[in-house]
């Protein structure tokens, strides 16, 4: 019996086992509420009644920038005895809203691809166009 | 014979183990999108359009006359590598860990004049690219 749960144990020490985590910064940016942001006539308080507070103000001489950010990150592990395989990919939304010295919006740079983060192992290939597109179809402002 | 043995044995009670760890931070700028844009033709507006938000944002000078300009950063992490660590279980908190993954930040910047027309852009490392964050310029004339 003794040598039976020795083996058992011996065995199930070989098993490999995983783990997934998850870890998001800040919610992932309304998209629909960027689209009702017109360079030229919106301002810097209709950006903030849309997005809310930004993450960073950068003074540019007489202009200012505003960022808002979020991010999402995912992490997948296998263990395999004394090995361990890991990957982690994350991925950001990005607003980026430039205003003149009157604080009217000037330029909107937006990147939205939290929704695009993936678990993976290491060798595993992420991000292929159709995947992020099928990912995109599903978040409401981004799809097509 | 004896060396293989005792690594055999660190390794077998868990105080040498290894691993193999990818990490993917935010999505590479295309060297055809960058190769597209015009510096004295691209604007900040074209630029955003073609590329996305960037990461990093901040003032610059530009021109003899030291006029506020604007440098926008695009990195990006895509790196991966083996590592391992020791650990001594007798001794408390001591370890030795070692990676092959890299520290440097690939990225892109991009120059923009006081007009915020398209100056110049550089490919490489964006920690030796971008431009050291200082206190912003003062506003002349405001009130």
């Amino acid at each position: 019996m003794m040598k039976r749960c020795t083996v058992l144990l011996s065995l199930l020490s070989l098993l490999p086992s995983c783990w997934l985590a998850r870890g998001q910064v800040n919610e992932p940016i309304n998209a629909l509420a960027l689209q009702q942001l017109v360079p030229g006539a919106s301002t810097a308080g209709d950006v903030t009644k849309a997005l809310g507070g930004p993450v960073e103000v950068v003074q540019l001489g007489r202009r200012s920038a505003y960022l808002y950010s979020a991010s999402t990150e995912k992490t997948a592990n296998l263990f395999a005895f004394v090995l361990t395989l890991s990957n982690t990919d994350t991925r950001q939304d990005r607003v980026w809203v430039f205003f003149d010295e009157s604080d009217v919006l000037t330029h909107v740079g937006a990147t939205l691809e939290s929704h695009h983060a993936q678990y993976a192992m290491p060798w595993e290939d992420v991000h292929e166009p159709a995947d992020n597109a099928s990912r995109d179809e599903g978040r409401p402002g981004v799809g097509k | 014979m004896s060396g293989w043995a005792a690594l055999a044995s660190l390794v077998l009670v868990g105080c040498v183990t290894g691993r193999f760890e990818r990490v993917t931070v935010n999505a590479p700028v295309p060297s055809a999108a960058l190769a597209g844009l015009t510096p004295g033709t691209d604007t900040l507006g074209t630029c955003l359009a073609a590329l996305g938000a960037p990461v990093t944002v901040v003032e610059c000078s530009v021109g003899p006359g030291l006029k506020s300009g604007v440098a926008i950063a695009y990195s990006w992490i895509e790196r991966s590598g083996w590592g391992f660590t020791v650990n001594v279980p007798r001794v408390n908190n001591a370890y030795f860990s070692f990676d092959s993954l890299g520290t440097d930040v690939p990225g892109c910047v991009l120059w923009f004049d006081e007009r915020l027309v398209l100056q110049r852009w550089r490919e490489g490392l964006v920690g030796s690219l971008l431009p050291a964050r200082r206190r912003p310029a003062p506003v002349l004339g405001a009130n």
